[in-house]
């Protein structure tokens, strides 16, 4: 490829509609990337039968590869037999057919005369060598040939490891990771052409190394995932119900792959899939694909084998007591130290795992990537841990567990004798991570981050361990929240609170922060140094969270869909809400003072006199959604969740959502009749509708049309500026206030109360709910005016008010709020 | 009857199959198309008729707006090309309108006053929705506990009717499936061919690949409601669609639909004139309220008050088409009035073979004339109940 020339992804064909494939098509589209997906033509009918099935199935998997479901009309159809041709338009090739080296081979030799003549052409691969692979490719084609791993589910996965065969233009890599990190959003690590390249080389290394020594110490396998989940700074999904969710097929063949193709490793015996995986495969329990893996579920109960007799017992062991607290210790040294000490079994078992996956990274880091930092971000990135091995082990105190490990190594206690590499205890090494950078075994020093154009736009990366970070200048900070810039005429505003909550402290800085913006600089970002954006009005410290709420009962698809979102967005309601303290002391005037201050901040944001922009990652809830809604712009990452979720305590939007919305629906309809419009937004505050990305959010209404959504949120500050700037640049002016705002009236509120008085009648909601989505009616549509008056906002914000005020102080919904606030779990009165 | 100075016959009766909305075969038909469609197969059916001597053409149409909207009784006669001179009327009494057409246009020749009628009923709920593309309720509903039912859904209503009848979800599971079952028997038997006039539907789609329309014809005979692969436990798997804990499932409901039907009423003296001869007579029709929380029922009310007008025991009706609205009201009605399961809808009902609203009542008037006359019955029935609370009933003789 040409250096001079710059590249410009226009499209991008996926080859291969599997899951993987297809997902990766999703997401291209959801970036907005023309995209086509190629499968083997059907034998009968359609020769698109295939693709057209796969696009389909997209629609149906759960969590959903698609950002809206009409994305999915957006990827076209192909197939190998008719469309080829279309491949000469294609600026991007990625090839994701199954993981067989004969099946690529007859495909690249099928499509390389078609490809076009700059066209990069990337094997999606998560085991087989790049280089093997490249010899399949053209001579004079290879130097566009490389190896890109996107990790299931491609959407939500952060990680794209990119692997260069010995032939690749380097220019080449540079402009596909650009693609990569800015249009899709991923965090891409550039990996060597090792086998299962950097974070399933140590990720199943890991869940191989937690097998070995949960058989060493016969712990279940629910035991262990209780002990490798959360505790440990892992997700949920722990161990086994990852292989369950992965793929239990898919996971030995990974394993295969490993002793395949890694004879001479220290740790070769212990690539083998163990004898009760290899029965469940023979079984055909390969894991949640066949709805039956290590765990099974029966009725509502969850059943977890047993390795020994290989039946399926009552799941739900747990971690013990004891160890679970020194779990909780927050000094990592301690911690570790604790772990080490103690005798109890399931204490020695973590240590063996960690200490295990230490010796490992040490002795294979070198191998396997450039740095320690490429390293254990892939692990964050990949498998979804909080910190990567290294990191760990740099926190628990680097010398300190380097003896430890050398002295189980000397006493035979480790997994192999494979002794620590010198660098590990060489003088004054402290870790692996250090501000100037993270230790590169082939450069024995520290390097630093990637050079590339690229992450200029991300102004505050994903840092690892010991990675210095300034968040600029301090313009004033309070106990709530700290006002700050950059070094330019932009102001930025981040909250303190715990879970990015809105109390009147926080009230108090945002205002504060909007009045120095005016004073002295040209703009107003508000942005968190890390999701949430904001789970809405004050928390209430001893909120616990918790359980799962109930699955709803099934009725009409409508109920279900209000009763699994007023569900689903519950939880999070309760704790965006700043009524706790004072609901209990009885002090509701003192709530009605918050209100009207939230009121007050919310219209400031509107109509400042410089431009605010809200940048939102993450959840943004009730007070965080109408935040958002009245910034003059939202930028928002696509995996951003936004939703007023204030019915699921009994309550109703009382910042200006409700307001908004009715302006909203104003503008929609031009001048013609606004019912259609209002009525979907009421359904979104009444059935507390949470976006499942930026672009749904878009579509319910929260997000408007000039707001803008971006794909990796390590750029959202740098883009949140810019639309800052560009604002201020082109001479902003607040909007005047509308004071012939149009409302619907008395008669569509009683049209809008028919339509839940079925559902009430029907017993899909109760009497409360009734009077909730009532009073959300009368507040939509203006009060009880004749239909066409014209109101200005005070009068919708004080609708809001008074009907706020008054479901607070019945009985039900203050109910609501102390039960959601006792047990993290819905009442539903 | 005493009151009358002349009968009223119906001469020619038809429709069109019935289509399965918002998504059947009907989706992209326009209710005026099927309305004139219909008009001029049943004048197609009076040979020296002159269209000229219609005196009236009076059409039952429950959601009556947008695409049937603008009186689409006149809009219709005139694209099936009646002449300017005949006038029409479009009117409204939800699920009865079209057997109300029947009886006001029956009751202009009765009173003496026309000669040549048409009744005819039409509607497209998939291109208008049940409630209309604006539903709006007065305020007045929400300031009064006794008016709230105004402001209630069909399947609230036959949820009340089931918990009040005693009406289980098992027993309305078997009516449905029974509903079917003789609606498939009479479709494959060729019961419906005498009633029904094929309709050719045109699709016009956009190619994209050789940006021309795309112009399809395909012939609809047959109704498209029945479904073969249903069973009692089939049905039992469905979830209530309006009740929590309920019983009234979308597969013992009536299937929203679309189509429509035209009937021709004369006098004797037209009917010698126009060298005809009558399928059957128009005896009676009444109508009465119920309370709207329990609508389905409202036939219990109708039913023995026709009677009593016309002079006629209910053991006298051969054949009973009960609407389906629900079987819950279906079943309450059968039960309250002791009616015999085997007259009720020997062809099935809606539940099967679907309810278009307005058009109901002149569709089924097709089938029951057509029917009996096979069948040598004299006389049969119409009855059905009625959205906020009424029911209706007509009472016809096959000659």
């Amino acid at each position: 490829m040409q250096s001079n020339q710059p590249f410009i992804v226009r499209k991008v064909a996926v080859l291969g509609a599997g899951v993987m494939g297809a997902q990766i098509a999703a997401h291209l589209a959801n970036a907005n990337v023309d995209v086509l997906l190629f499968e083997l033509p059907a034998k009968e009918g359609d020769p698109n039968g295939n693709v057209i099935k796969a696009i389909d199935n997209l629609r149906k998997l759960e969590p959903s590869p698609l950002a809206v479901a009409r994305t999915a009309t957006l990827i076209r159809p192909a197939n190998y037999d008719q469309h080829l041709d279309l491949l000469r338009e294609c600026d991007v090739v990625i090839e994701a057919i199954s993981e067989r080296m004969d099946w690529k081979t007859d495909l690249y030799r099928k499509v390389a005369p078609f490809l076009g003549e700059h066209a990069i052409f990337a094997s999606n691969t998560s085991g087989l060598s790049i280089n093997s692979l490249a010899q399949a490719f053209p001579e004079n084609l290879r130097h566009r040939f490389c190896g890109v791993h996107f990790f299931n589910p491609p959407r939500y996965m952060h990680l794209v490891e990119l692997i260069a065969c010995d032939r690749t233009d380097p220019s080449l890599l540079d402009d596909l990771e650009k693609f990569l990190v800015t249009t899709l959003g991923k965090g891409v690590i550039r990996a060597k052409d090792t086998p299962n390249f950097i974070a399933n080389r140590v990720g199943v290394f890991s869940m191989l190394a937690t097998i070995h020594h949960a058989q060493q110490f016969g712990l279940g396998f629910d035991v262990v995932d209780a002990l490798t989940g959360p505790l440990i700074g892992r997700p949920k999904s722990a161990t086994f119900r990852t292989a369950d969710v992965v793929g239990l097929d898919t996971f030995a063949h990974v394993v295969k792959t490993m002793a395949d193709t890694l004879p001479d490793d220290p740790w070769h015996r212990f690539y083998d899939s163990p004898g009760w995986l290899k029965k469940l495969i023979e079984a055909g329990a390969l894991g949640q694909k066949t709805g039956r893996g290590v765990y099974q579920k029966v009725g509502k109960d969850i059943q977890v084998l047993d390795g020994a007799s290989g039946n399926y017992r009552a799941g739900g062991g747990q971690a013990d007591e004891a160890v679970v607290e020194i779990l909780k210790n927050k000094n990592s040294a301690e911690r570790f130290a604790q772990l080490h000490a103690s005798s109890h079994p399931h204490a020695q078992f973590l240590w063996s795992i960690f200490r295990d996956t230490f010796q490992y990274c040490a002795v294979h880091l070198a191998e396997i990537a450039d740095n320690a930092r490429d390293l254990d971000l892939a692990i964050r990135w990949g498998f979804g841990w909080s910190q990567g091995p290294l990191e760990i082990w740099q926190a628990a105190g680097w010398r300190e567990v380097a003896q430890w490990i050398a002295d189980d190594i000397a006493a035979g206690k480790t997994m192999t004798a494979a002794p620590l590499p010198a660098w590990v205890t060489e003088p004054g090494r402290s870790g692996v991570h250090a501000p100037d950078g993270s230790y590169s075994p082939p450069a024995n020093a520290n390097v630093p981050r990637s050079a590339l154009p690229v992450y200029r736009r991300q102004l505050f990366p994903d840092r690892v361990l010991g990675e210095h970070v300034e968040y600029g200048h301090t313009i004033f900070e309070t106990g709530a929240v700290r006002c700050w810039h950059t070094g330019d005429d932009i102001a930025i505003v981040s909250f303190k609170s715990r879970m990015h909550a809105i109390g009147d402290d926080v009230l108090d800085g945002v205002l504060e922060a909007i009045d120095q913006a005016e004073r002295n600089y040209a703009a107003l970002v508000i942005w968190q140094t890390e999701p949430p954006f904001s789970v809405g009005a004050n928390l209430k410290k001893t909120s616990a969270g918790g359980g799962q709420p109930s699955k709803p009962s099934a009725a009409g698809a409508l109920f279900k869909q209000f009763k699994r979102a007023a569900e689903s967005a519950v939880l999070k309601a309760a704790r965006s809400l700043n009524v706790a303290d004072q609901l209990m002391a009885g002090r509701l005037a003192e709530v009605e003072r918050l209100v009207e201050q939230f009121q007050v901040t919310t219209q400031a944001l509107k109509y400042s006199m410089v431009p605010t922009v809200a940048a939102v990652d993450g959840f943004a809830f009730g007070g965080g959604c109408e935040f958002v809604m009245h910034c003059d712009r939202a930028v928002a990452t696509m995996e951003s969740y936004i939703g007023l979720v204030e019915v699921g305590v009994g309550l109703l939007p009382a910042g200006g959502g409700c307001k908004e919305f009715v302006l909203r629906a104003a503008q929609d309809a031009k001048g013609g009749d606004s019912f259609a419009f209002l009525r979907r937004y009421f359904e979104a505050v009444a059935m507390a509708q949470v976006g499942r990305s930026a672009e749904h959010a878009r579509e319910i209404g929260y997000l408007r049309s000039t707001d803008r959504i971006v794909m990796n949120r390590f750029e959202l500050l740098a883009i949140a500026k810019a639309e800052a700037h560009l604002l201020a640049q082109s001479g902003y002016r607040p909007p005047l206030k509308p004071r012939d705002i149009p409302v619907l009236g008395r008669s569509a509120a009683a049209t809008i109360k028919a339509f839940i008085a079925n559902m009430h009648a029907g017993k899909f909601i109760s009497e409360h709910d009734y009077l909730i989505g009532s009073k959300i009616a009368d507040v939509m549509c203006g009060g009880d005016v004749d239909a066409g008056s014209l109101v200005d906002e005070q009068w919708l914000l004080d609708l809001e008010r008074k009907h706020f005020m008054e479901l607070l102080a019945t009985e039900k919904t203050q109910a609501r709020i102390e039960q959601m606030l006792k047990t993290g779990k819905p009442l539903r009165n | 009857m005493p009151k009358q100075v002349q009968d009223a016959y119906i001469v020619a009766a038809t429709r069109t199959p019935i289509g399965k909305a918002p998504r059947g075969m009907f989706r992209n038909t326009r209710p005026d198309d099927m309305l004139a469609y219909v008009l001029k197969s049943v004048l197609a059916q009076c040979p020296e008729l002159d269209a000229g001597a219609v005196e009236d053409v009076i059409v039952g149409c429950a959601m009556p707006e947008a695409e049937q909207g603008i009186n689409v009784a006149r809009i219709g006669l005139l694209l099936a090309g009646l002449p300017n001179s005949v006038p029409g009327m479009t009117l409204n009494r939800f699920c009865s309108s079209g057997l109300q057409a029947i009886a006001f246009a029956a009751d202009r020749i009765r009173l003496g006053d026309s000669d040549v009628m048409i009744a005819a009923g039409t509607e497209s709920m998939s291109m208008i929705p049940m409630g209309g593309n604006k539903p709006s309720f007065s305020p007045a509903i929400f300031e009064k506990d006794d008016n709230i039912a105004i402001g209630y859904g069909m399947g609230i209503t036959a949820e009340n009717v089931a918990r009040q009848w005693s009406i289980s979800r098992e027993q309305q599971d078997l009516f449905a499936a029974e509903s079917h079952r003789r609606a498939l028997r009479a479709t494959d038997a060729g019961e419906f061919k005498d009633e029904i006039t094929p309709y050719e539907i045109v699709d016009r789609k956009p190619d994209l690949n050789t940006r021309e329309v795309a112009v399809t014809r395909r012939t609809a005979a047959a109704d498209e409601g029945p479904r073969r692969d249903t069973s009692p436990e089939r049905l039992a798997k469905l979830k209530p669609a309006f009740f929590s804990k309920g019983s009234v499932t979308a597969g013992n409901s009536s299937q929203m639909s679309d189509g429509a039907a035209a009937v021709v009423l004369m006098s004797e003296a037209a009917m010698q004139r126009f060298n005809l001869s009558p399928l059957g007579r128009f005896i009676g029709y009444a109508v009465a309220g119920v309370p709207p929380e329990i609508m389905g029922i409202g036939p219990v009310k109708a039913i023995p008050k026709v009677l009593q007008q016309v002079g006629l025991r209910l053991d006298d009706m051969e054949w009973i088409e009960l609407n389906e609205a629900f079987a819950a009201q279906s079943l309450a009605v059968i039960k309250e009035l002791g009616l015999d399961p085997a007259k009720v809808n020997p062809l099935g009902g809606a539940i099967a073979l679907g309810h278009p609203l307005g058009a109901t009542g002149a569709v089924r008037a097709a089938t029951l004339m057509h029917g009996m006359r096979r069948r040598r019955n004299k006389y049969g029935m119409i009855t059905m109940c009625i959205g906020t609370g009424m029911g209706a009933a007509g009472v016809f003789e096959v000659l």
